[in-house]
């Protein structure tokens, strides 16, 4: 297997930069424009710093370039990592969704190998089943115990992880 | 999870801004205003300038302006903590809700403390003991607590309290603390006095949360892996605790959100009853006279607490349970 160089799609980081922007904006304009009561300003200077931190976070990512190999998965960029299939040692697939009926959300990969950092992908970057996939068989091969709403999560993508069905 | 965070943070707050306008507009769309009512009373008095009083009232409480002025400067003034004056005692609104708001976010919170702790034990042992003594007596329990109303349990209680015990189980403290600053005499009266309204508005959230519990846990001791772990040799305990119950458990942190509204609704006629110093009673009375800024401003709390409830709740589903739901849209 060659190695694959990904990165999230421009709308998908478009999206996230106006949602930054737009909570930064409505959580610090009334710190601007009004005199504001003490603890209504802690409020909304914590929302602030929660939409920043996103903005970073969407900063970075614009800046990160994934590389799949059959080794690792590298995440290149600022806040660069790497994670060798060989050393998996966490694996976390949790589903997302702001709407009450759960549909129309998105995947988080979390995975770490022993002595790195966590890498943290979504479902928006170019190829995620095949990140997905290939964590799977990195999982099984270091028969890696995965969470009840992993193993879920990887059924609903149509991949399924020997030795991990249904147990108690 | 920052992701999530931020995109529900962001949601919050157009929703809290629509909510205020549209509860704004529907306390101001009856025919009158809140000087109307005034004027008539004192009309009927006999007052001959009730007329001529009535211009002043009406640039006093800024009813000369159109009701969008009004209410983007109510909203300007939320961010001061100033809402602006009550019609009612010509004050402003910040000064009535002080303790009012404070006895009720406190009497709410034990509510939905009693609601939780209640329905978790009672349903718990409902569904692992299904058709025994104790889970016919919990359906029980809760077909009653579901049919009976809660003001009549409030009134219930308050003749039997006074007829056979000698004592008024009414108001949230001893008289001699009522209007006084707090000390740790007033918070020890209101404690014990808080009991009663916990147990009369409680107990319908609890008949319906025990009933939630129990269905959803049957319907999880039946599934497959139960069946599997318990032919392994697992111990009933860890058997019960380690998914079924992590599972049924999911609608409890999902109802934080909805309790809270449910909770405040339910407690207005039984908060009158009881005579309770709550934001109850005086959110009737406002909405009674149309005292806009004192109504639109409990309704704002309460839209606001339910909305952080529902944050809240939607946090803990997402860290306890990030599960997709089949039929759920999956990937985007």
């Amino acid at each position: 297997m060659s190695s694959l160089v990904l990165s999230y799609p421009r709308h998908s980081l478009w999206a996230d930069y106006i949602r930054a922007i737009g909570g930064a904006v409505l959580c610090g304009l009334p710190l601007l424009l009004f005199p504001v009561e003490r603890w209504i300003g802690l409020v909304l200077a914590a929302g602030f710093v929660v939409f920043a931190l996103f903005f970073i976070r969407t900063f970075l990512r614009q800046r990160t370039r994934y590389i799949l190999g059959p080794d690792a998965l590298a995440a290149d960029g600022p806040w660069g990592a790497r994670v060798e299939w060989d050393r998996l040692d966490r694996m976390k697939l949790a589903y997302y969704s702001t709407k009450r009926d759960r549909s129309g959300g998105w995947m988080q990969l979390a995975i770490r190998s022993a002595g790195s950092r966590t890498v943290k992908i979504d479902s928006s970057l170019d190829c995620f089943y095949d990140i997905v996939e290939q964590a799977a068989l990195a999982a099984q091969a270091r028969d890696l115990e995965l969470s009840h709403a992993t193993r879920a999560n990887l059924r609903s993508m149509g991949i399924s992880v020997a030795g991990q069905e249904e147990t108690v | 999870m920052l992701n999530y965070v931020a995109r529900r943070l962001l949601l919050m707050i157009p929703t809290l801004f629509v909510i205020s306008l549209i509860v704004y507009m529907i306390i101001n769309m009856p025919p009158g205003d809140c000087v109307t009512s005034q004027i008539e009373e004192l009309l009927s008095r006999g007052d001959a300038d009730a007329l001529a009083r009535a211009d002043e009232l009406r640039a006093l409480y800024g009813l000369d302006h159109s009701v969008w002025y009004r209410y983007f400067n109510w909203l300007g003034g939320v961010f001061r903590w100033d809402f602006g004056l009550s019609c009612q005692d010509t004050v402003p609104v910040k000064a009535l809700i002080g303790e009012r708001l404070m006895l009720t976010i406190v009497m709410e919170s034990c509510t939905i403390l009693f609601i939780w702790t209640v329905s978790f034990v009672i349903g718990v042992y409902a569904a692992t003991h299904q058709y025994q003594v104790g889970d016919y007596a919990a359906s029980f329990i809760g077909f009653l607590g579901l049919a009976i109303p809660n003001f009549l349990l409030a009134l219930v209680l308050l003749y039997v309290g006074k007829v056979y015990f000698g004592v008024s189980i009414g108001g949230l403290m001893d008289p001699e603390f009522i209007e006084k600053p707090m000390s740790w005499d007033k918070v020890v009266s209101i404690a014990q006095h808080l009991v009663i309204p916990t147990i009369v508005i409680g107990t319908s959230g609890t008949a319906g949360m025990i009933r939630r519990l129990r269905a959803n846990l049957l319907d999880e001791l039946q599934k497959q892996y139960v069946v599997t772990g318990r032919a392994k040799g697992l111990s009933p305990f860890k058997l019960l605790v380690k998914y079924p119950l992590r599972h049924a458990i999911n609608p409890f942190v999902a109802d934080i959100g909805h309790l809270l509204p449910e909770v405040v609704s339910g407690s207005v006629i039984v908060s009158v009853v009881l005579s309770l110093p709550t934001m109850g009673p005086m959110l009737l009375s406002a909405l009674k006279t149309q005292d806009v800024n004192l109504a639109a401003t409990f309704l704002l709390f309460v839209a606001v607490l339910t909305v952080i409830g529902m944050l809240i709740s939607d946090l803990l589903l997402a860290a306890l349970d990030p599960r997709i739901r089949f039929g759920a849209a999956g990937e985007k």
